[in-house]
């Protein structure tokens, strides 16, 4: 299947290369973090994290490459990432959480990656984006390994499972590759809809069937101020409908998402899922922006106490304000509160960053839980620790 | 006698003819000239403050007043990304994970990549000539020239971001060479300086516009023409979310 898949691409490319208008570029970024933590007190009891205070430092890097042809393109990304603690010796569950997403291929049949682990390290190689597009008068096709990559929500975007937020994390230039194809019909200047069908084999495992994903997502501009999107489909075993309205007027923007989730289609235990998403953005003046998101998601009471692979927050109620300074045209801060609503447990984020020129940035983050909560519901809080770190990122 | 001659020569500005003491023909002409009905740009940008200095390239397609599509072409950072505007609604495009992203219209007001340029400026979703009604003040001496001031107010159903903006015009070309920027309390919050006119494809175009913010007069963004065509044909769908998120 690998194998095939790897000739299918290279012949396409092949006959691409015969015609004769062929644009190419190559670009990429690298960065180097670390930080230090210090472990929530309820996680050493609880959770079996027997551990005070670690340094963790992190390596990670995409190399893109693209050509482009006449009606076609080719284009390939491969992400690195070297991660090193006494974390890993253990092994404690800190390091998933500083590396989310830790699941880079959401839809995975090619599996394409390389990944070795040691007594305090982890480096993993992985063919994240590899693709075929070809390009008509009001459609496009695309095979391979894609991103998909739709939705308004920064910090929760439900309708959109096949490539999860990164902005509480402190990766940044990271998107998750889905494995299967996309057809996209620009129906008219307003409407715009994708049809995806995927595979996945990490569910049942490599040597397992593939689980398919057939899925459409349709954007609507109904009018100047108002588009409404809508998402359908069968996903990891479930049946999923939703949607996004989003509504603008000058002052800002308001969104909404949903999307509902029915029982796995097979005999495996489960119930619904359902999300909401409630979001505000507003830029309020030429250097301050705010964005607030609130919503809810059902608990998935099959899942373990401890999983943090679905989504990078363990919140049921959750209320989110971020706000963005420019206090100089090279120095920008930033920052997240998230609020659960139900338990109390809030945690705050900081991201600053200053730009150093030739495309060189560095950055100062810091991550703190200012309120513990409530943590019988959601064991998985007792997890997040108080992290302070910097990190130095180039683009090539 | 020969004093009043002197000064209708100045009055008159050849370039607009007849209608020469009509502010809006003033505000007309400048558009006329500087935006033209479709236009292609490479623009140089740099963000400078005393300790630093950042520049960008940038291409910038403009249709009428209802359509922009901007590219950045370095640095390596930002290199790729979109932004598409359809009358008032503007979306960001970034290729390299494949996101865009629709862009609240108060955004318009927001810093274009850190600069003192704000995304209307870039996108151009505003029209002087439109969007405001422009009057005559008294006439300026400034060094060796007399500038005739233009007062342009935003007409009460504009969505634009500056109250009042007052134009300082040379009277030899009718092209702007100052704009000063007033917030809602009438307060100057910047000023943008045009000079170094060129032709292209005949139009007079300044070359050079540095923007002074006024609260912090340290610093300053100065954009440069490299190049801009007004013959250019965009095919019919290049201000769309197709071309836009083909790159």
């Amino acid at each position: 299947m690998k194998s095939f898949f790897c000739l299918f691409i290279l012949l396409q490319s092949l006959q691409g290369w015969s015609q004769s208008k062929i644009d190419s570029e190559v670009s990429g970024n690298m960065e180097v973090q670390g930080r230090h933590s210090w472990n929530n007190e309820l996680a050493k009891e609880d959770l079996a994290q027997n551990w005070d205070e670690e340094d963790f430092y992190l390596v990670y890097g995409n190399l893109n490459g693209k050509v482009k042809f006449k009606n076609s393109k080719l284009e390939a990304n491969l992400f690195g990432r070297h991660s090193r603690s006494d974390l890993y010796e253990a092994p404690y569950l800190a390091p998933i959480i500083y590396t989310y997403p830790n699941k880079l291929v959401a839809r995975d049949v090619f599996k394409l990656q390389h990944i070795e682990e040691g007594e305090n390290y982890r480096t993993e190689y992985i063919l994240n984006k590899l693709y075929y597009e070809w390009d008509y008068d009001e459609n496009r096709f695309m095979a391979g390994r894609i991103y998909i990559n739709y939705g308004l929500g920064e910090v929760f975007n439900p309708i959109n499972p096949f490539n999860q937020p990164t902005a509480l994390t402190s990766i940044s230039q990271v998107a998750q590759g889905n494995d299967g194809l996309n057809f996209t019909f620009f129906v008219n200047d307003k409407y715009t809809v994708d049809f995806y069908f995927l595979g996945d084999k990490s569910l049942e495992g490599y040597e397992g069937q593939i689980d398919r994903t057939l899925w459409a997502h349709g954007e609507y501009q109904v009018t100047n101020d108002f588009q409404a999107d809508f998402v359908i489909g069968e996903d990891q075993n479930r049946h999923k409908l939703g949607g996004q309205l989003e509504y603008s007027f000058s002052e800002a923007m308001l969104f909404m998402q949903t999307l509902y989730q029915t029982d796995y289609t097979d005999d495996t235990e489960s119930h619904p899922l359902w999300d909401v998403l409630l979001g505000y953005d507003q830029q309020l003046s030429n250097t301050f922006h705010l964005r607030g998101e609130s919503g809810y998601q059902k608990q998935n009471r099959y899942v373990t106490a401890g999983s943090i692979n679905d989504r990078f927050l363990p919140i049921e109620y959750f209320l989110a304000i971020a706000a963005q300074y420019d206090i100089h045209p090279l120095v920008q801060l930033g920052g997240t509160v998230v609020n659960d609503l139900k338990s109390g447990f809030t945690y705050f984020i900081t991201k600053n960053k200053i730009d150093l020129g030739h495309s060189t940035e560095f950055e100062i983050f810091a991550y703190i839980p200012l309120a513990k909560g409530d943590t019988i519901e959601n064991p998985a809080q007792k997890l997040v620790t108080t992290d302070v770190g910097m990190a130095l990122r180039t683009f090539f | 006698m020969f004093k009043k001659l002197f000064r209708k020569d100045i009055v008159l500005c050849l370039a607009i003819g007849s209608n020469s003491n009509n502010a809006e023909e003033w505000a007309k002409f400048a558009e006329k000239q500087m935006r033209g009905d479709r236009s292609r740009a490479e623009i140089v940008m740099s963000i400078k403050t005393p300790n630093w200095e950042r520049t960008l390239e940038i291409e910038s397609d403009v249709e009428g007043k209802k359509l922009a599509l901007s590219t950045i072409k370095s640095p390596a950072k930002e290199k790729g990304i979109r932004t598409l505007r359809i009358e008032n609604n503007m979306w960001n495009y970034f290729p390299k994970l494949k996101r865009k992203v629709a862009v609240s219209s108060s955004m318009l007001l927001a810093s274009w990549m850190g600069s003192d340029f704000t995304n209307d400026d870039i996108l151009k979703a505003s029209s002087m000539a439109e969007d405001y009604s422009h009057k005559f003040l008294a006439d300026l001496k400034k060094g060796a020239t007399t500038y005739r001031v233009i007062e342009n107010t935003a007409k009460s159903d504009a969505k634009v971001m500056w109250p009042k903006i007052i134009t300082y015009a040379s009277p030899v070309d009718c092209l702007p060479r100052e704009y000063h920027y007033f917030d809602k309390q009438n307060k100057l919050k910047r000023i943008l300086f045009l000079d170094d006119i060129k032709t292209f494809d005949g139009h007079k175009v300044p070359t050079n516009w540095v923007m002074q913010p006024q609260d912090d007069k340290n610093k300053k963004t100065t954009i440069h023409y490299k190049n801009l065509s007004f013959k250019t044909n965009f095919k019919s769908d290049h201000f769309t979310h197709k071309n836009l998120t083909d790159y």
